[in-house]
């Protein structure tokens, strides 16, 4: 029967238009009114869109959005890079150092929050204690130069173990031949990394990097769980904001308004991936 | 000097795993030492390295009627969202795998931007027609919206794995004549089982993590494990024995997990883009 495959990916088209394409139009759609939880729902056109985009506080939010994924994915795919480039050249104990690793990656951003509020806290954690010996005062979540830093130090302990998973995996399933010969041609270890191993990755470092971009601009959990945004706006970020203005401020439609401009950027990255990947599809 | 430069090389490597095992262990073992210490003796300076473990803090969190709801929600929103999208996701897959699909990329790529789309984008919407329709607050909603991250990923996952059962398996289903409803279930289901319980894991370990949805979309009945673990986050008054107890009943379902899916979790993180 010619109908056949469209009956079986019917039930996922129904299931993925109700869960991504309605709030998509339902954001678009309630990002032209003015709507504060209550009945009234005013039609207010582009004034959404040009008070958030004048407003200076909005752009430092995006700003900080920015600076966070910048750094988080630049320290991660550096360290993820290196560690598994080291890790690689082991001939024994790889898999039992990749299990270990791996561990972060498996717990929730809410328990990494609880996990430093603890050890980073400012009168009872070990870390200030130690800190205290060389006459450091430390106040990790609480000061407006500190707080950014150290949430960007959070994600690159979550996650820097994605970034080292999938190059590892990379880097072991790369034949051995042209590192044979290079090796004969008296390369060194770290010539050949450069001139051949890495080079024969570039398409899953590029992977790495969209999916880590991406992931860092979505960040929540572990500022919402950590600073919750302050002190002041120094780590307010994208999403933690667009859930302030919903349920502290109440305004419903500027919220929205944030996130499908928000979406706009996901989606033109994840198109610039699938542009340059699009061997994925087959 | 050749043999030498050799093993400088494994030196530095294993010392560079070493440190890098100890920056990753150390900070949950912490936590874990802290969660077992008694009331009097968890911030003592200089710290106890010596003490009496005590379950204490364990037992009140069992006795936490709040945190004990959130733990089985968990559970229960997990188990019907992953149940859901592998049986959707596995015919989906069987079709993309077998037959000819116009807009496949188109449809492949709506998988991937729904996939990563944010997650507060889904909260309000969802939050007004669950209102409505009188799913705010329940298993099926939470499983529900769910789906848009877990169903892509599966969809993926499962036709990756399809696509590594040989082409000659599928033709002589059909010279045998089975219909495509018996060539699924007779045939790719049991051949495919180890791919549909590493999909269920790497699921299972997002659903139980994630937090910005379920912060919006429940209130007290559907709370989940983040929400419960994030209640004990107080600034005025905090309880480290809740903190640290619930971040570690939290945490460990999922690194076992995980380690049972240890083999399959690259293919995971990827998409299927990359064999583990």
């Amino acid at each position: 029967m010619k109908q056949t495959p469209y009956f079986f990916l019917l039930p996922s088209i129904l299931i993925l238009a109700f869960t991504s394409l309605y709030p998509i139009c339902y954001s678009i759609y309630y990002s032209f009114f003015n709507w504060n939880w209550g009945n009234q729902k005013d039609f207010v056109g582009l004034s959404n869109y040009i008070s958030l985009l004048t407003d200076k506080k909005f752009w430092i939010i995006i700003k900080n959005t920015f600076v966070f994924a910048f750094f988080a994915c630049l320290i991660e795919i550096i360290i993820g890079l290196l560690l598994a480039i080291y890790i690689d050249r082991l001939k024994f104990g790889s898999t039992i150092i990749r299990t270990l690793l791996l561990i972060p990656l498996m717990v929730s951003g809410i328990s990494v929050t609880m996990l430093f509020k603890v050890i980073l806290d400012n009168m009872f954690g070990i870390i200030p204690y130690f800190l205290s010996f060389i006459g450091i005062k430390s106040n990790f979540f609480g000061s407006y130069d500190a707080a950014m830093p150290t949430i960007i130090g959070l994600d690159v302990w979550w996650q820097t173990s994605f970034v080292f998973i999938i190059i590892l995996a990379g880097l072991q399933s790369i034949p051995s031949e042209p590192i044979e010969a290079a090796k004969m041609d008296g390369a060194t270890e770290w010539e050949i990394t450069r001139y051949i191993r890495l080079p024969m990755i570039r398409s899953l470092i590029f992977l790495v990097l969209i999916f880590r971009s991406i992931d860092t601009l979505k960040v929540f959990d572990i500022v919402w769980g950590t600073t919750g945004g302050g002190p002041g706006l120094a780590t307010e970020v994208l999403q933690t904001y667009a859930y302030r203005v919903a349920f502290s401020f109440l305004e419903m439609s500027t919220s929205m308004t944030i996130m499908v401009l928000f979406s706009f950027v996901v989606i033109l990255l994840t198109a610039i991936y699938s542009k340059f990947n699009k061997e994925i599809y087959e | 000097m050749n043999k030498f430069s050799k093993h400088k090389h494994l030196i530095t490597a294993y010392i560079v795993s070493f440190f890098a095992i100890a920056v990753t262990i150390l900070p949950i073992t912490w936590l874990f030492l802290l969660s077992i210490k008694s009331k009097g003796e968890t911030f003592t300076k200089p710290p106890k390295w010596l003490f009496n473990p005590t379950a204490q803090n364990y037992i009140d969190l069992w006795d936490n009627d709040l945190f004990k709801d959130t733990f089985v929600n968990s559970f229960f929103i997990t188990l019907i969202s992953i149940t859901l999208s592998i049986i959707i996701a596995i015919f989906a897959a069987y079709a993309l795998k077998r037959y000819q699909i116009r807009f496949r990329t188109a449809f492949m790529q709506w998988l991937l931007l729904a996939y990563m789309l944010p997650e507060f984008l889904f909260v309000l919407p969802m939050f007004a027609i669950y209102q409505t329709i009188g799913i705010y607050d329940t298993y099926i909603g939470m499983a529900l919206i769910y789906q848009v991250h877990v169903l892509p990923f599966s969809i993926w996952m499962l036709r990756s794995f399809l696509e590594e059962i040989p082409k000659e398996i599928d033709d002589a289903a059909y010279l045998d004549g089975c219909n495509p409803l018996q060539a699924i279930y007779k045939i790719y289901l049991p051949l495919i089982i180890p791919g549909i319980v590493a999909t269920a894991i790497l699921n299972g370990i997002w659903i139980w993590n994630e937090l910005a949805i379920a912060l919006g979309l429940t209130f007290f009945d559907a709370q989940p494990i983040t929400v419960g673990v994030a209640s004990f986050r107080g600034y005025a008054s905090i309880n480290w024995g809740g903190m640290t107890g619930s971040a570690i009943i939290s945490m460990i379902p999922m690194i076992l997990f995980a380690t049972f899916a240890q083999k399959h979790i690259v293919k995971g993180l990827t998409l299927g883009a990359v064999k583990g």
